[in-house]
């Protein structure tokens, strides 16, 4: 605040005004710039996938095709391995999400309102194991699994998908009880209520939206996981992601336009769920709880 | 039965959970670097010391450097395009609200589909980059992004960029919104131009969302599998093999569990390190 009067001096607003100018030419090229890196991956997706196989397979690529085929997501649909593990990943990443959110919203509370000895470091080991490696816990799991035989079987992914998405949900679940007043919790005690009642009947319902976002980040959680999935499923019970990998890869000449028609189905529910609850999954992608 | 009783009760079935799938499979496998013992035949020799001696003579530093060139790229760059994004759209964009939504896209679509859509526009035959740089005349031949030891590793942090840029976005611009109004204008004031502003106020109040975001994706990075498994599977010729690639086919193609435990036991070692950092900054900004 050295020289206000400064600002009010002719020349420097004319300079201001041409700053101001710069300044959103600068933002408009930023914008489109950061807009084609993107959105052109995704809108060359939807390209291919609609493109007959003469025109994918010519050299150089055409950015508009001359006719479009609806004929992979065809194949797609008339594929019954591809079918069963679309079903696949739908009861697993649904299971593991519901069973989840069922224990984690327990723990969540009990670190948000509770105090006991060891509380603390609970906690934060439960925290870190979001920051442990996938692969290296695979290793004993499949051992584990194939030991008492659950390898290759629903229960091996459900189990396994739940050490990301269990720690994920008790970590969000109790950021938003945190948010929640003591005094909500008192009066109910002094009224006579028991803590299961508290819970089922007074948090739960209030808890509802913290609810649903945290089901959806393990959904997503789930519904995306590829190496687990992979190790653990076997062809009967793999999902979607290893799923493609094994139909389309390792070809000699890979089927790129049925793999990107594919690549849109399987990420398809995720848009969907995206679009109708995007209040609830930028709230908790900021928090800070979510895996980037 | 007392509060603290009945709130210990209420975590038990998250721990019992959480020792068995997590706790266990963690220290289990990293026993194993002390083992000989094969996936798939049963019985197992305790052998010292010798598997973790083998890796850090053979396998360590290799993998270590190529585990830092992903993970400093894979968050480097990604931070930097999340970040100018997020300013992009804090400023005055038209449709703000329907721009957010949709630069998260790339981070909703899962990571095996990812893979998938930058395998196919890094093409060495039939690409979409290639068909761009052949037409601008600015190379003469196709480059074979994925399959030469040159640009493999490149073409794997781009399409993990692609994919959590959207997620630091996110993380800054919430911490833009905490940043008063107050503060720029005092800036405009003392004189200061945007860049000045930028420095001198966005930066420092944004210290505690930049040190989160880079402290995770650094730890995140530093075990990354997915991507680089599809892309690459760890070549050409053990280029982009990180630690988790060197893990996982040490333990499921060669079937070495002694060797995948004693390169999982030093990866875990290096990545405590780090989770200790961020865990000592993350209780300091939860007390």
């Amino acid at each position: 605040m050295t020289d206000t009067t400064r600002t009010l001096d002719l020349p420097d607003m004319v300079t201001g005004t041409r700053n101001r100018t710069r300044d959103r030419l600068l933002l408009i090229g930023g914008f489109i710039v950061v807009a084609v890196f993107a959105f052109f991956p995704i809108y060359w997706m939807l390209v291919t996938s609609v493109t007959p196989r003469d025109q994918v397979f010519s050299f150089p690529p055409r950015l508009l095709p001359a006719t479009i085929t609806l004929e992979y997501y065809a194949d797609f649909f008339n594929n019954p391995a591809l079918l069963k593990y679309l079903l696949n990943s739908f009861i697993v990443a649904g299971s593991t999400a519901v069973s989840s959110v069922a224990i984690g919203v327990y723990a969540g509370y009990s670190f948000s309102k509770f105090r006991y000895t060891g509380r603390r470091a609970l906690m934060f080991l439960i925290l870190s194991a979001q920051m442990f490696p996938q692969t290296l816990l695979l290793i004993t799991l499949y051992l584990l699994f194939a030991q008492i035989g659950l390898l290759n079987s629903y229960w091996a992914l459900i189990l396994s998908f739940t050490s990301f998405t269990l720690p994920l949900c008790v970590w969000m679940l109790k950021g938003y009880f945190d948010t929640l007043p003591d005094e909500l919790i008192e009066a109910a005690k002094v009224d006579g209520a028991s803590q299961l009642t508290i819970i089922h009947r007074i948090l739960l319902p209030i808890a509802r939206p913290a609810l649903i976002s945290t089901f959806l980040f393990a959904f997503i959680r789930g519904w995306n996981d590829f190496i687990y999935a992979l190790t653990l499923g076997g062809a009967d019970h793999m999902t979607l992601p290893p799923g493609l990998v094994l139909t389309y890869m390792g070809e000699f000449q890979t089927s790129w336009p049925n793999l990107m028609a594919s690549s849109l189905i399987v990420s398809l529910p995720i848009v969907v769920l995206y679009i109708f609850m995007q209040r609830y999954i930028v709230a908790g992608l900021s928090s800070g709880a979510v895996k980037g | 039965m007392s509060d603290s009783q009945i709130g210990f009760l209420l975590v038990l079935p998250a721990l019992i959970l959480f020792a068995v799938i997590i706790l266990y499979p963690l220290l289990g496998s990293m026993v194993m670097a002390f083992l000989d013992k094969s996936l798939v035949f049963p019985g197992e020799e305790f052998v010292g010391l010798e598997n973790i001696q083998r890796a850090l003579r053979r396998d360590f530093l290799p993998l270590l450097s190529t585990t830092m060139i992903f993970t400093v790229g894979a968050t480097v760059l990604p931070f930097l395009i999340g970040f100018a994004v997020a300013l992009i759209l804090n400023g005055r964009v038209i449709a703000r609200g329907f721009w957010r939504g949709m630069f998260l896209l790339p981070w909703l679509i899962p990571s095996v589909v990812v893979s998938f859509l930058w395998m196919w526009i890094f093409n060495a035959n039939y690409g979409v980059i290639n068909g761009m740089l052949r037409e601008l005349g600015l190379v003469a031949e196709n480059i074979n992004f994925l399959g030469s030891r040159n640009t493999a590793m490149w073409s794997v942090i781009i399409a993990k960029t692609w994919n959590t840029f959207p997620w630091i976005t996110v993380m800054v611009l919430a911490g833009l919104q905490t940043i008063s109004r107050d503060l720029y204008e005092a800036a405009a004031i003392d004189g200061a131009d945007r860049l000045r502003s930028f420095w001198n106020v966005t930066v420092p109040q944004l210290r505690g969302v930049i040190s989160t975001v880079l402290l995770l994706s650094f730890i995140w990075n530093f075990q990354h599998l997915e991507t680089i498994y599809v892309m690459t599977t760890g070549g050409p010729s053990e280029s982009t093999t990180t630690f988790a690639i060197g893990v996982y086919k040490a333990a499921f193609q060669a079937r070495d569990l002694g060797e995948a435990g004693a390169i999982g036991l030093l990866w875990m070692a290096l990545l405590s390190v780090i989770v200790i950092v961020y865990l000592r900054f993350a209780v300091r900004e939860d007390a």
